[in-house]
């Protein structure tokens, strides 16, 4: 049989499905090229001063540093946060619990990792905020510290889930080949299966970081929304701003017109690298891992 | 090896307690959200008008709003995304195509969802003249949840025994029907847990409507296409802003657990029917 | 494995299309009855000062005019207003006057303002702040609080605790006059701030969360945790009430605005107009402001809210 009589005819089914295909890649096309072309005005008007300006002020200036800044910052601390709560529960699950148990909790992560953006933002406000400024200390709870603990809450079920899909990948033969030789079943583990499922690891902690910096409700009422970089700049307990909440909370006032406009666009664009990043090396590292 | 089981414990333990910190910390949530949520409850609740500001009455047309988006994001978008899996599939040959498809479906499931809201405005709203409507909203969501039901349907799409698309090759079908007979009733599965998991993507995204779609008082339902909805997402995110108020708090929690029920009945929907596949594997 | 599986999955996808059907067929008349409906449609957005008063009447309004349907929405002054002007709204709520850029902008729209209410804005402090005996401060005094300068209580007579100022977004309506009375300049900035807040709801919520911030507000929002302290020039204190903003002696007084592209025509001009009318006024007054013409007593008005 040749290619040919494989598929003979270019019937109603071909053109059916082409025209689905082309909706789908113009739609995917016109997302990405309006992405570039809308943030050119603001990069014509500003320059490359526009990425690490400082001062954001619309109609006036627009520097996105303090929300590049923001968007790592609260990236950062949820990763340092929900790393080993995360690979803590992912190995207990892959390597120690039986079976039925197992499926319980990936089903129960599953669940919590659909668990809406705006849930989390509501418990933030209403509860966190005042949480984190009382057992800290603080005049005020609204900080990239908060932004951050929330964050690592909301993508704990997706990093562990992830975690352990990685552990479970590795083969079998590596943990009867450890157990033969005398090691005990935490030595295996820490010695063997994690190194094994180092890439894998690092593809789900970099899928869920891409998952918190594109994540707009949650951070935006609670972040504080100030677009300064904090001083000293590590200043955890400091309001600061980030890309999305930024975005979230000044799109309604421009939509579509003027540098503003183009200025918002371009901070989505930079997100967007950002996040892009992110999940195209996690991505790469799931894919080797298996 | 007395040193060695005592490390053995401790570290066991710690994992144990990482586990448990994790596990309390998503319990505590639910249990906030079902108790808090839990004492505004009511039929009344459910099936009245909102009033002075969300402040009396129900959630019935954010209730009817975010089915509205929702539904309409996937009756929308599943057309797309089965009619472009299958072309990937069936019809384009080149392997560096399929990998470029792919690649840019990725890197669509990495856009975070605020952009979609600022581009799909851009075009659905202003470029298509839909304004701040419903449809923008649905069109805006659609395109959020492409990739999650393209992966899913192509990732049952793929997994068809070649056996069986060999055997309606040899009855001589066209690719037509090749699609009916054969791969539409063995990738059913995919398709139905990837619309699932869209609907409930769609049902808790707030960033990506909230200024595309929806509007805060007046809004019942819309008679015309380019009229705004009210969204479970959207008054919660009204209400939260009132924190100091406990009414307003008390109506968020409300429709929070409205909307958590909404979005864990579809997964776990989900999950069941991905379980029922997999003993059914088995046997 | 097919036939047994497919079942149960059509029948579960039924069961979902059939529920959404079932919960919209249950709203008063159904989707089928709404959408055959024939009807008007005025969309309004914008600053959430106003918003209240336009909420209410428009909720009386549609009761009367069946086939007229009016959609509310916040955002901001400065979204009401580009919203008019790029003609995605009928009606745009606005705070404050629209700037000469923004006329220029939107110069093909020919904005134009109706007055429907006269509102103040407060400066206000949490009540903490206030109980300790922070009763009054100075412009002088203000100003440097947001720009920085004075940043504990106890450099204006309160306790020995930071202060946590609380700015609004650039386009609001609120933040406009303020730091128009403050530093001359309505688009002034506030380097001593912390927090960024947007709506009314949302700056009143944070400062009643907080044991000692300060910020603006419109004096309808002010309550029993929010509380609006007097503005002391020379030896006199002005203390935010409606009496002292309709005497025309509290200085940071604003009139309450409906933009709209040229002059209102039709359904919204009947809308502009009811809300002039004596019984519109009444909506301005419950909401807490300052009616531009005497109301009707509220107990003419069926259904009238309080706050």
């Amino acid at each position: 049989m040749n290619k040919h009589s494989l598929f003979p005819e270019r019937g109603p089914a071909f053109w059916w499905t082409g025209f689905t295909a082309l909706i789908a890649a113009g739609t995917i096309f016109i997302l990405f090229v309006s992405l570039v072309i809308e943030s050119v005005p603001v990069f014509k008007s500003q320059g490359l001063s526009f990425l690490w300006g400082a001062d954001w002020f619309a109609g006036e200036a627009y520097g996105a540093l303090p929300m590049i800044f923001g968007s790592l910052m609260v990236t950062g601390l949820a990763v340092v946060m929900v790393l080993p709560f995360a690979l803590g529960s992912a190995i207990l699950t892959s390597e120690f619990l039986n079976g039925r148990l197992r499926l319980v909790v990936k089903a129960a992560m599953e669940l919590l990792a659909g668990v809406p953006g705006i849930i989390y933002g509501l418990m933030g406000i209403a509860v966190l905020t005042v949480w984190v400024r009382d057992v800290f200390g603080l005049i005020d709870g609204n900080t990239l510290f908060t932004a951050g603990l929330l964050l690592a809450v909301m993508i704990l079920p997706t990093v562990m889930t992830l975690s352990e899909d990685a552990l479970r990948s590795v083969p079998g033969e590596f943990r009867d080949t450890a157990l033969s030789l005398g090691l005990t079943r935490m030595e295996m583990t820490l010695k063997v299966v994690v190194p094994q499922a180092l890439p894998g690891l690092a593809g789900a902690v970099f899928l869920g970081l891409g998952r918190a910096m594109g994540e707009t409700i949650a951070v935006m009422l609670v972040i504080g929304g100030i677009d300064r970089i904090p001083q000293p700049w590590f200043n955890l307990f400091a309001p600061g701003q980030s890309i999305p909440s930024k975005i979230g909370r000044e799109a309604a006032e421009a939509l579509g017109f003027d540098v503003q406009w183009s200025a918002l666009i371009a901070l989505g664009l930079v997100l967007f690298v950002m996040v892009m990043t992110l999940t195209s090396a996690g991505n790469l590292l799931l894919r080797r891992a298996r | 090896m007395n040193s060695r089981l005592f490390k053995e414990r401790i570290l066991l333990g710690s994992l144990y307690g990482f586990t448990a910190c994790g596990c309390l910390v998503l319990a505590v949530i639910l249990i906030l959200v079902f108790t808090k949520g839990g004492l505004a409850i009511s039929t009344a609740f459910l099936f009245e008008e909102a009033r002075n500001f969300g402040l009396e009455g129900g959630i019935l047309y954010q209730i009817a709003g975010t089915l509205i988006l929702m539904t309409g994001a996937a009756l929308v978008c599943l057309p797309v995304a089965l009619g472009s899996v299958l072309f990937q599939t069936e019809f384009l040959h080149s392997p560096k195509l399929r990998k470029i498809f792919r690649l840019v479906i990725y890197a669509l499931n990495a856009v975070p969802t605020i952009i979609f809201g600022l581009i799909g405005y851009l075009f659905f709203g202003v470029f298509l003249e839909a304004g701040v409507s419903w449809m923008t909203g649905v069109l805006v969501l659609a395109v959020m949840i492409l990739p999650t039901l393209h992966v899913s349907i192509h990732e049952a799409v793929e997994s068809i025994p070649k056996h069986y698309r060999e055997a309606g090759l040899a009855l001589g079908l066209s690719p037509g029907q090749q699609m009916r007979a054969v791969i539409l009733p063995q990738s059913l599965h995919g398709i139905v847990t990837g619309t699932l998991l869209g609907l409930a993507r769609a049902a808790g995204e707030t960033a990506a409507i909230m200024f595309t779609a929806t509007a805060f008082s007046g809004v019942r339902l819309p008679q015309s296409w380019t009229e705004p909805v009210t969204t479970l997402q959207t008054h919660i995110l009204v209400l939260a802003q009132e924190a100091a108020n406990p009414v307003a708090l008390t109506h968020a929690w409300g429709a929070g657990l409205v909307l958590l029920t909404l979005v864990f009945v579809l997964i776990a929907a989900t999950l069941w029917i991905r379980s029922g596949l997999e003993m059914e594997a088995q046997r | 494995m097919p036939a047994r599986f497919s079942r149960k999955v059509i029948l579960g996808l039924a069961l979902v299309l059939f529920g959404t059907g079932v919960f919209l067929q249950i709203g008063p008349g159904g989707v089928t009855h709404a959408l055959a409906q024939d009807s008007t449609v005025i969309r309004i957005a914008g600053s959430t000062t106003v918003l209240p008063i336009v909420s209410r009447a428009a909720e009386q309004f549609q009761t009367r005019n069946s086939s007229v349907r009016i959609t509310v929405n916040a955002g901001g002054s400065g979204v009401g207003i580009h919203g008019t002007g790029t003609r995605r709204l009928d009606v745009g709520l606005a705070s404050r006057e629209i700037t000469s850029k923004e006329k220029n902008r939107y110069a093909s729209s020919r904005l134009n303002t109706t007055v429907i209410g006269r509102d103040a804005v407060a400066c206000v402090v949490s009540s903490e702040i206030f109980d300790s005996g922070v009763r009054s401060l100075s412009r002088q005094q203000i100003g440097d609080i947001y720009l920085g300068k004075i940043t504990n209580w106890k450099q204006v007579g309160g306790p020995d605790r930071k202060i946590i100022v609380i700015d609004k977004e650039a386009h609001r309506g609120t933040r406009h006059v303020f730091m128009k009375y403050l530093f001359g300049k309505s688009n002034a900035r506030a380097p001593g701030a912390r927090l960024v807040t947007g709506s009314n709801n949302e700056e009143q919520a944070k400062i009643a969360q907080s044991d000692s911030a300060i910020g603006m507000l419109s004096i309808a929002w002010i309550n029993n945790d929010v509380v609006g302290i007097g503005i002391r020039e020379g030896h006199q204190v002005i203390k935010p009430t409606l009496k002292n903003v309709r005497a025309g002696r509290f200085p940071i007084a604003r009139n309450l605005n409906l933009v709209t592209a040229g002059q209102p025509r039709g359904v919204v001009k009947q809308f502009v107009n009811y809300l002039l009318s004596k019984e519109g006024q009444v909506f301005v007054e419950v909401s807490g402001y300052i009616p531009i013409r005497s109301p009707q007593l509220m107990s003419q008005v069926a259904g009238s809210h309080s706050k």
